[in-house]
């Protein structure tokens, strides 16, 4: 008895399952299909965005290269797009691996009506050139795109296949958030020295040593001085900082002065960082593990709040950061200092976001009508059309204050924070792809809210607030120089150094002995530090770098010659 | 299982050393046979044989979109690259070096863990300990990396032991010192896999007749010698076979813990022949880089496994092929 009635339960349970999965399969997609005929008669209406005309609905199949949610389908961002212009999006997500995926699409020649950037699409010729489509039916987007035109064609036959999603920018450039490369220090260590301006690499590691030997330890455990990142592909830790120490930005591997690029790790100005780092450890400010850990360890020291310093990328330890402020110790938060050798030296740490190649959406071959696709996004470049999809509806998820400054209520601040409230009330999935203005709109206000500056002082924490007080800032980007216009062929770590090519194997080789030898430089005794440093240029010295330079002044070269305006 | 397999043979009952010839009728008789091997057969062909045919990419210049006509020819350039690259005997001597370490600390430790598994009578005790032993099995290598890494830390565990047993006075980093990376890796690979190797010894030893240990335990054996004399001589074959076969894996000391665990400061000892093909081969888009390497493992596998093969031949020991 007692057996059978297992086997009935089993069986049930078997049975429910395979009900809800069939279930589950038919309700999606109803509610996928559902959603487009529904509100024909709305769409019929007319609109002013299309000066009279009717809007003729359609629909456009969208693949995006990254995993997302579908919005729902009463999405108010959507519907009015759909309501206005017309067009409602069908989008497809990518669910496992991007290759995989991209393979099965292009053996079938199966694509959607858009698709956001890839090489191996555009490769496999999925894409429609878009360049005289635009100049024919697009004039908002030629003329967003104006200055960069020449820079979105794609090296190999000429050719605009993607429209990119970041990095034109519009009016003063408003940030309060700094993501890239700086000497990072805890606030506490500056509140403690009186908020002092700190230029020089000398200064800080004063700073730094002035604190630990002050309170050795934090929180009962030891103070760090300073924390060298080097773990697989996350070694800027190491390898990037001499460039910006000489006023130079981020080129990744080369300093690039008047179009020339070099090496820079076995120059003088490289081996002057690096024996202030031996020092440095001589005296015991630099984390004996700091070359063991990895990148786990690395996040969990500096979660704890006892590391007093690092050089890194904002982003790389981004969670830690949130740690920090999940835990309320907000004095254990860094900020980030453009540091140089001397105080002549213009730092050049923060730079302008370079155009954002291969990212964004390109028209497929399969569209059966680009042109109505392509008016669409025309019509959505416009500012109207940027503040509902960055914004939201105003007097709904913002408020429009007499100085005709954009803010938000602290519960349409919380909402934007809401994952679930932007599904229904956002259109992030379209906008984060599709062509969109950056900086400022023609009345001032920021593109983008939490660049906002009221808005991004309304929400700052009391700590915040006293800190930036004292140093009369308005957000901790200003910690760094205004960035000016970015190089023609900037950034020279974009450039493809070609799979298989000898630059790139000795780029590899370079790596592996900056991975060996610098280390060892910084650990060994002061006194060693010459013949460590001189082992290494000596290695260095046995590889083609030549090979490599020439490949990054070739491509240098290369756009300045077809970048230019 | 020994049995079994013994009646088997005793029904069909081949002549040793003469070949029964071919004939239709054994083809008849035998058809179900054949018909039933036909789909491994073609398993075996399409997904053992047909991919050597990529060998011929390490003589190539291969660029994936090509046509295999299209093809630039370069002979053993690839081959030169891999085998005159400064770091190429380092890489090997680490390859070998982790390999063989693997190789006899995985095999001593997982017999003595099956012996003493072995002798335990209460079969709870018994399932507990085998049960934690091969948990850490499952784990994949990042998770096992990272609890090494936090373990080796210099506030971890090991150092914390070491220095409240007054063994050491300052903690050591243990993995910024090249002369501990391959007792590392060794003692990661134990602690991994001992559990899960000792399963199979466990069942060659329950397979031993127990009317071996009553004949020894009346000859006066004691458990020591019970062990020397009836066990390990039970599962002698069984531990020839094993070692034949992961004598053709010298050169696989693993990728994972090495790349995951090696840092610049033992990279000299830390670099294994795989993670060299992954930075100059795979990662550069030389997929004949990676080939000619390939090629190199396999040929050195299958020379190493026919030669301790024939060495067991010669010992008289059970073998493979």
């Amino acid at each position: 008895m007692g057996g059978k009635t297992k086997s009935w339960l089993r069986l049930s349970t078997v049975l429910l399952l395979s009900l809800s999965v069939v279930l589950g399969g038919c309700g999606s997609g109803n509610g996928n299909n559902a959603a487009t005929p529904e509100k024909k008669d709305s769409a019929e209406q007319t609109t002013p965005g299309t000066d009279g005309n009717k809007v003729e609905p359609f629909e456009v199949s969208v693949f995006i290269g990254e995993a997302g949610q579908q919005p729902t389908p009463d999405n108010k961002i959507y519907k009015k797009i759909k309501d206005e212009l017309g067009a409602s999006f069908n989008f497809e997500f990518l669910a496992g691996d991007i290759n995989q995926k991209l393979g099965v699409m292009i053996a079938g020649s199966d694509y959607p009506d858009m698709m956001t950037g890839n090489t191996k699409l555009t490769a496999a010729g999925a894409y429609i050139p878009l360049e005289d489509l635009i100049e024919e039916h697009a004039p908002n987007l030629k003329k967003h795109y104006e200055d960069y035109w020449n820079m979105m064609k794609d090296p190999n036959d000429g050719h605009i296949y993607i429209l990119p999603n970041y990095g034109v920018f519009n009016g003063k450039l408003n940030s309060s958030w700094y993501s890239g490369p700086a000497f990072w220090i805890q606030k506490a260590v500056l509140e403690e020295f009186g908020y002092p301006k700190v230029k020089t690499l000398d200064e800080y590691f004063d700073l730094i040593g002035k604190y630990k030997e002050k309170y050795p330890t934090i929180d009962g455990s030891p103070t760090i001085g300073f924390e060298i990142l080097n773990y697989d592909w996350r070694n800027w830790g190491l390898f990037n900082a001499p460039q910006h120490l000489i006023g130079h930005p981020n080129d990744g591997g080369v300093v690039v002065k008047d179009g020339v690029a070099e090496v820079f790790a076995n120059k003088d100005y490289a081996k002057q960082y690096y024996q202030k780092l031996n020092e440095m450890n001589a005296q015991g400010l630099i984390d004996k593990e700091t070359f063991v850990q990895n990148y786990d360890q690395y996040l969990a020291k500096l979660s704890s709040g006892t590391v007093l310093g690092m050089f890194d990328q904002h982003w790389n330890f981004q969670n830690a950061e949130n740690s920090l402020i999940t835990q309320g110790k907000d004095e254990r938060t860094y900020v980030g200092l453009p540091l140089v050798y001397d105080e002549n030296t213009k730092d050049h740490y923060r730079d302008r976001a370079p155009l954002n190649l291969n990212n964004g959406f390109g028209i497929s071959v399969n569209a059966k009508d680009p042109v109505k696709i392509l008016k669409m996004l025309d019509a959505l470049i416009t500012e109207d059309w940027q503040k509902v999809l960055s914004w939201g509806i105003e007097g709904e998820d913002y408020i429009v204050n007499e100085e005709g400054r954009f803010m938000k209520t602290q519960e349409q601040r919380d909402a934007f924070t809401d994952g679930t409230w932007k599904l229904a009330n956002k259109a992030d999935a379209f906008f984060g792809f599709a062509p969109k203005i950056e900086g400022s709109f023609s009345d001032g206000n920021a593109t983008d809210a939490a660049a906002q500056p009221e808005e991004y002082k309304a929400g700052l924490k009391e700590y915040d607030k006293k800190f930036l007080e004292a140093y009369g800032f308005d957000s901790y980007v200003d910690f760094f120089s205004e960035p000016p216009e970015n190089e023609v062929a900037y950034p020279a770590w974009t450039i493809d150094l070609v799979e298989g090519s000898e630059a790139k194997v000795v780029n590899t080789k370079l790596n592996d002995l900056s991975t060996k030898f610098l280390p060892k430089a910084i650990l060994a005794k002061p006194a060693d530090f010459e013949s460590a440093w001189s082992e290494y240029t000596a290695e260095i010295g046995k590889i083609n770098i030549k090979a490599y330079e020439d490949r990054i002044n070739e491509q240098i070269q290369w756009r300045i010659t077809n970048w230019s305006k | 299982m020994d049995e079994t397999l013994a009646k088997k043979r005793a029904v069909r009952n081949p002549k040793r050393g003469k070949k029964q010839p071919i004939t239709w009728n054994l083809i008849k008789n035998q058809k179900q046979l054949i018909m039933m091997s036909v789909p491994l057969m073609l398993y075996i062909i399409l997904f053992a044989y047909v991919p050597v045919w990529g060998w011929t990419m390490a003589f190539q210049d291969y660029k994936p979109a090509k046509d295999f006509g299209e093809q630039a020819w370069v002979g053993f350039k690839h081959f030169k690259f891999l085998f005159t690259d400064d770091n190429f005997l380092r890489v090997l001597r680490n390859t070998v070096g982790m390999s063989l370490i693997n190789l006899v600390l995985g095999f001593v430790t997982a017999i003595i863990l099956a012996l003493l598994l072995n002798e335990i009578k209460k079969v709870f005790w018994k399932r507990t300990v085998q049960t934690i032993s091969y948990l850490p099995h499952f784990l994949s290598w990042i998770i096992v990396t990272g609890i090494v890494a936090t373990s080796l830390a210099s506030d971890g565990i090991i150092n914390d032991l070491l220095m409240k047993l007054q063994v050491i006075k300052e903690p050591i980093l243990w993995l910024s010192e090249g002369k501990y990376f391959w007792g590392i890796v060794g003692g990661s690979h134990v602690w991994k896999e001992v559990g899960w190797n000792t399963i199979i010894y466990l069942a060659a030893i329950a397979s031993i007749d127990p009317a071996l240990y009553e004949a020894a335990e009346i000859d006066g054996a004691s458990r020591y010698r019970k062990m020397l004399h009836v066990t390990l001589p039970g599962i002698k074959a069984t531990i020839v076979i094993l070692l034949i076969m992961s004598i053709g894996h010298i050169l696989e000391a693993g990728f994972e813990v090495q790349y995951l665990l090696g840092n610049g400061l033992v990279v000299d000892w830390a670099e294994t022949i795989d993670i060299f093909v992954l930075k100059y081969g795979i990662a550069q888009g030389n997929y004949s880089m990676a080939t000619a390497g390939g090629i190199f493992k396999t040929v050195v596998s299958v020379t190493m496994l026919l030669l301790a093969n024939w060495t067991a031949k010669r010992l008289g020991e059970e073998r493979l092929l």
